[in-house]
């Protein structure tokens, strides 16, 4: 059963055409129910998991650190100083558009700010505040 | 047969500056906190590369890539040797490290200013794609080229790898090059730092 949503966003990245946001949050949905009946996404508790200080890493303690306090604004990296698009689709519209792309980077930073893999919840609640966000 | 000075100062050192850069580079690859680390490392594998083209040319005899650039039938012929575990013996680099050292120049280069046009978002998620190709293709011919430095090196009970850190391997006096080139090593530990920190910049 824990195939599946690996199965399902390899299918995902295996089509040519872009994911919607709707798309890539029903993978993590579908992943988050298959460990916890009933499961709902949640934008509120992805605005708070965005917001949250895990201060594992000093120079980039939490998402905000380079994200800035909004995902509809333009970032910048806290090490080199470089820009960062918005993560939020309604500012930026290629966010959320490839799964493949979406999951390296859950994989990357969460393992560097988090100091840990992010859940399948998680990443839904993640996915709903940033397809949500206005 | 004894002990002659084959490479020179700037083969050595920027050989080495190349393998801790790039195993630098490999290491922080994938980290946003260490990303200067990788940006500088990545920057001094181009530079190295870059320094290394023109040296090809005005380097000393065993530096030149007229010394060790060879067809595919000497590349074959080394090889075979190589099998038959009796490997023909070269004083400079054999025809297989010479194509090692022109392919790794090469992907070293090219990983590196894609990675720096990444860097500076001079294109789309394409060149992400491309960099990571590049830089795998890049260490696949780094383990080829140790396999073959290790198997040459026991075959020939010749320590390659010491020769790669004081110049010296096993040859007739008339074969050793006069100078070990200490001031074009100098510029290129100041090329090196220069370019790499602009790459980075």
């Amino acid at each position: 059963m824990r195939a599946i949503p690996a199965v399902a966003l390899l299918l995902a990245s295996l089509a040519c055409h872009a994911e919607t946001p709707q798309q890539i949050r029903q993978i993590y949905v579908a992943e988050a129910t298959s460990q916890q009946a009933g499961f709902t996404p949640s934008a509120k508790r992805g605005d708070a998991f965005f917001r949250q200080r895990f201060a594992i890493n000093d120079k980039m303690p939490a998402c905000i650190s380079c994200h800035t306090d909004s995902p509809l604004n333009a970032g910048e990296h806290a090490v080199t100083g470089k820009s960062i698009k918005p993560l939020a689709v309604a500012a930026n519209p290629n966010r959320l558009s490839d799964p493949a792309k979406v999951e390296k980077w859950f994989g990357r930073n969460c393992k560097e700010v988090v100091g840990r893999a992010c859940t399948p919840a998680e990443k839904a609640d993640f996915v709903t505040f940033l397809s949500e966000v206005r | 047969m004894q002990k002659i000075l084959v490479w020179d100062w700037p083969v050595r050192l920027g050989h080495w500056l190349m393998v801790g850069g790039f195993i630098l580079a490999w290491l922080t690859s994938e980290s946003e906190s260490l990303r200067l680390v990788h940006v500088l490392s990545g920057g001094t594998v181009v530079a190295v590369a870059l320094f290394r083209l023109p040296w090809g040319f005005i380097g000393s005899r065993y530096a030149r890539f007229v010394d060790f650039v060879r067809g595919p039938g000497s590349v074959v012929d080394y090889l075979r040797s190589l099998i038959r575990l009796d490997p023909d013996h070269h004083t400079g680099h054999n025809p297989a490290g010479g194509w090692a050292i022109v392919l790794l120049l090469g992907l070293g280069i090219a990983t590196g200013l894609v990675g720096w046009a990444m860097y500076n978002e001079l294109g789309g998620d394409w060149l992400e794609e491309l960099h990571e190709g590049l830089a795998a293709t890049m260490l696949t011919v780094v383990f080829i080229h140790v396999a073959g430095v290790i198997s040459g090196s026991l075959l020939h009970g010749e320590n390659l790898v010491r020769a790669m850190i004081t110049g010296h391997k096993q040859g007739s006096p008339e074969k050793a090059i006069p100078s070990a080139r200490p001031l074009a090593a100098i510029f290129l530990l100041v090329w090196v730092g220069a370019a790499s920190w602009w790459l980075a910049s």
